[in-house]
């Protein structure tokens, strides 16, 4: 079994800066896995440990974006493809697809995909369902278990906010997981060692066949501003706790909270 | 701001992959819990039965934290002395019982069987200690001598084939813990220094006897306790390194333990640093954030330039053992400069947190107390004072040693 895992390379915290043409700008920001990657990778990981075959990372980014690639590789990886080229520093989030899905078409034996539900960056959540549609595949969101993954077959569960769904579907398809559906490993210190020094395979979009159309955003940021301040909170008065708790009640009817 | 960036002359992108690997341990298996933990150390009475602390040694052994700088032929991680450094800045970042664990267990005792050890000590102890199937400890100290470990009044007396061990040891990081113990004794009572021999003495030896010590200030969430010997009867192939070596052997583990301290010193300034930060940001005095005054920031750059120097200095005598050169002098100055830096800026650390910072809701006066020790143990403060001065003043001197500890190769020990 071939599993692909797309990995996204994203900002420690949301403390970035605006820049003037728009762009982040997350200097000084630790660079991590995306929260949710890291349970897709592991995922990938526990199954391939099963089944055997091939677990690739593969990521979009700059040359110089190998830190979490490698980290995956520590963790247990058995292959990894770095997706980098000038013309993609401004992909949408379809653009990002249509890369991811170039490649995954170029490797040939993909059996299933597994993504983070959404990046914590961007957190569109879009990326994978668009990856999906341009492979033609089925998708599988929100999966908080995978019961049964053989050949051709996967069965697994969505976990959505007020219903646990057991869905099953033919292979090749691309799943998302949600946190809790594993414990992440931590890298092994003696792979460590072993991936600092491995080659990163890197695809530019003339390998991946992809012209400037298929680059071009579909979706163009007009704005991005911070969000507003929290407004300030109301300490309400009263003479007794009583007092108190029935004037807060008041506001709360008229805020049509309650 | 990332403390640990721009170190590429020390460090490689391994040692970065290392640093997150143990960072993300540290904060998501001990730090959740080390409140309640260091917590459990002021009120314990009785022997040993806190369960985290065999819990947290299993994940570190399961890690490859314990033999980190070992070669995997025996049981390590393979990497070299820098990388030892890493961890231990990372786990004292959140705790210094965390990196006790590294100095007694990996340096003082692990690092000293890979200097000093036969190939069949290695093969039987250093192995599993690598592995971190067995836990070991270190045991100089006596209830009536520290620094002067000439005065020691522990005897080992040959009977054929063993040595009859008796004697008592204190203060003993993991004393209730440990299955493989290095022990120092006086095989020649009439000599100082040149009497002393170092014995490899395991718990379920007959004659050993264990208890903790309460009351500490600090590094209330790990164990330290006193070693009893009664007539143990220790097996002539345990004695390591020559009779009458013992001291020279018991100096050159404290040049690896005292490394760890003042790389961990290193990761407690930093996170004084850290939390200090944290909450002159959000703390507002007189209408402005505590970072506004320039009092307060005259702490924070203090606490930067100890970071900073310490780690240098760290760096330095790491890169030193990679080399396989001797490192006392350098050793011992980053062990001074750290440690006496650690509480100085977890002090102002107390500070800048005002009154919340001298309770446990903040992490800081733990930080202190978790200092303070290190001021004292693996060479006090005054005898690393009077070692620079005599090695600057041509009083002393590195003597070649048998045994030198093994440089790193990163080949051989792949």
């Amino acid at each position: 079994m071939h599993i692909v895992v797309c990995m996204k390379q994203v900002p420690r915290d949301n403390s970035v800066k605006i820049n003037a043409d728009l762009t982040i700008n997350a200097d000084g920001i630790e660079q991590i896995m995306n929260l949710f990657d890291e349970y897709a990778v592991e995922e990938a990981l526990q199954w391939n440990e099963k089944l055997g075959g091939k677990v690739t990372v593969l990521s979009i980014g700059p040359e110089d974006w190998k830190e979490q690639i490698r980290r995956a590789l520590a963790m247990g990886a058995t292959d990894s493809l770095l997706l980098s080229d000038p013309a993609f520093t401004k992909l949408d989030t379809l653009g990002a697809a249509r890369v991811a899905a170039a490649a995954i078409k170029k490797l040939g034996d993909v059996d299933l995909v597994l993504c983070g539900r959404n990046s914590t960056d961007d957190e569109t959540g879009a990326f994978a369902p668009a990856l999906a549609r341009l492979l033609g595949w089925v998708q599988l969101t929100y999966v908080g278990k995978i019961a049964t993954l053989e050949s051709g077959k996967i069965v697994a569960e969505r976990h959505l906010e007020e219903v646990v769904e057991t869905v099953e579907a033919s292979l090749p398809a691309v799943v998302t997981v949600v946190k809790g559906i594993n414990e992440p490993r931590y890298p092994s210190l003696l792979r460590i060692r072993k991936v600092a020094k491995v080659e990163i395979p890197t695809w530019s979009a003339a390998d991946l066949g992809l012209s400037a159309a298929d680059l071009t955003p579909a979706l163009n940021l007009v704005n991005r501003v911070p969000p507003p301040p929290r407004p300030k909170g109301e300490i309400i008065e009263g003479a007794s706790a009583a007092e108190k708790v029935a004037r807060l009640v008041d506001k709360l009817i008229e805020a049509q909270v309650i | 701001m990332d403390f640990t960036a721009n170190y590429d002359m020390f460090l490689t992108e391994e040692h970065q992959m290392l640093r997150r690997t143990v960072r993300d341990f540290a904060e998501k298996e001990v730090a959740p819990h080390i409140r309640e933990w260091d917590r459990s150390g002021a009120v314990m009475d009785g022997p040993e039965t806190r369960p985290h602390i065999w819990q947290v040694l299993k994940r570190m052994g399961e890690l490859g934290l314990l033999g980190i700088c070992l070669p995997t032929r025996l049981g390590g991680a393979g990497m070299d002395y820098l990388a030892l450094a890493v961890v231990c800045e990372e786990l004292e970042r959140v705790d210094s019982f965390l990196r006790v664990v590294m100095s007694v267990h990996t340096a003082l005792n692990s690092l000293t069987l890979f200097q000093w050890g036969t190939e069949e000590q290695q093969q039987k102890y250093l192995i599993p200690q690598a592995k971190g199937e067995k836990i070991a400890a270190y045991c100089l100290t006596e209830p009536n001598c520290g620094t002067d470990a000439g005065a020691m009044l522990a005897t080992a007396r040959r009977d054929g084939d063993y040595y009859i061990l008796n004697g008592e040891k204190t203060w003993i990081s993991l004393a209730d813990i440990a299955d493989n113990f290095l022990v120092f004794a006086k095989t020649d009572p009439s000599k100082g220094n040149r009497g002393i021999s170092c014995f490899i003495v395991e718990r379920t030896m007959p004659g050993f006897s264990s208890h903790p010590i309460h009351g500490k200030l600090g590094v209330r969430a790990g164990n330290t306790g006193s070693v009893i010997l009664e007539d143990v009867r220790v097996p002539v192939a345990n004695r390591v390194g020559e009779e009458g070596e013992g001291f020279k052997i018991a100096m050159t583990a404290l040049d690896n333990g005292r490394y760890t301290v003042a790389a961990g010193a290193t990761g407690l300034i930093q996170a004084s640093l850290e939390a200090s930060i944290r909450y002159a940001k959000e703390r507002y005095t007189f209408g402005v954030p505590l970072a506004e005054h320039q009092l307060v920031k005259r702490m924070i750059s203090h606490m930067v330039r100890k970071l900073d120097t310490s780690r240098l200095l760290v760096y330095r005598a790491g890169w030193m053992k990679n080399q396989g050169r001797r490192n006392t002098r350098e050793t011992t100055l980053a062990k001074w400069h750290a440690t006496v830096s650690s509480f100085e800026a977890a002090d102002d650390a107390i500070q800048i947190h005002g009154a919340y910072g001298y309770s446990d809701e903040y992490p800081v006066e733990r930080y202190l107390r978790n200092a303070r020790g290190a001021i004292i143990y693996e060479g006090t403060r005054e005898l690393q004072e009077l070692l620079q001065a005599d090695f600057a003043l041509g009083l002393r001197e590195n003597r070649p040693l048998r045994r030198e500890l093994p440089a790193y190769n990163p080949d051989e020990w792949a």
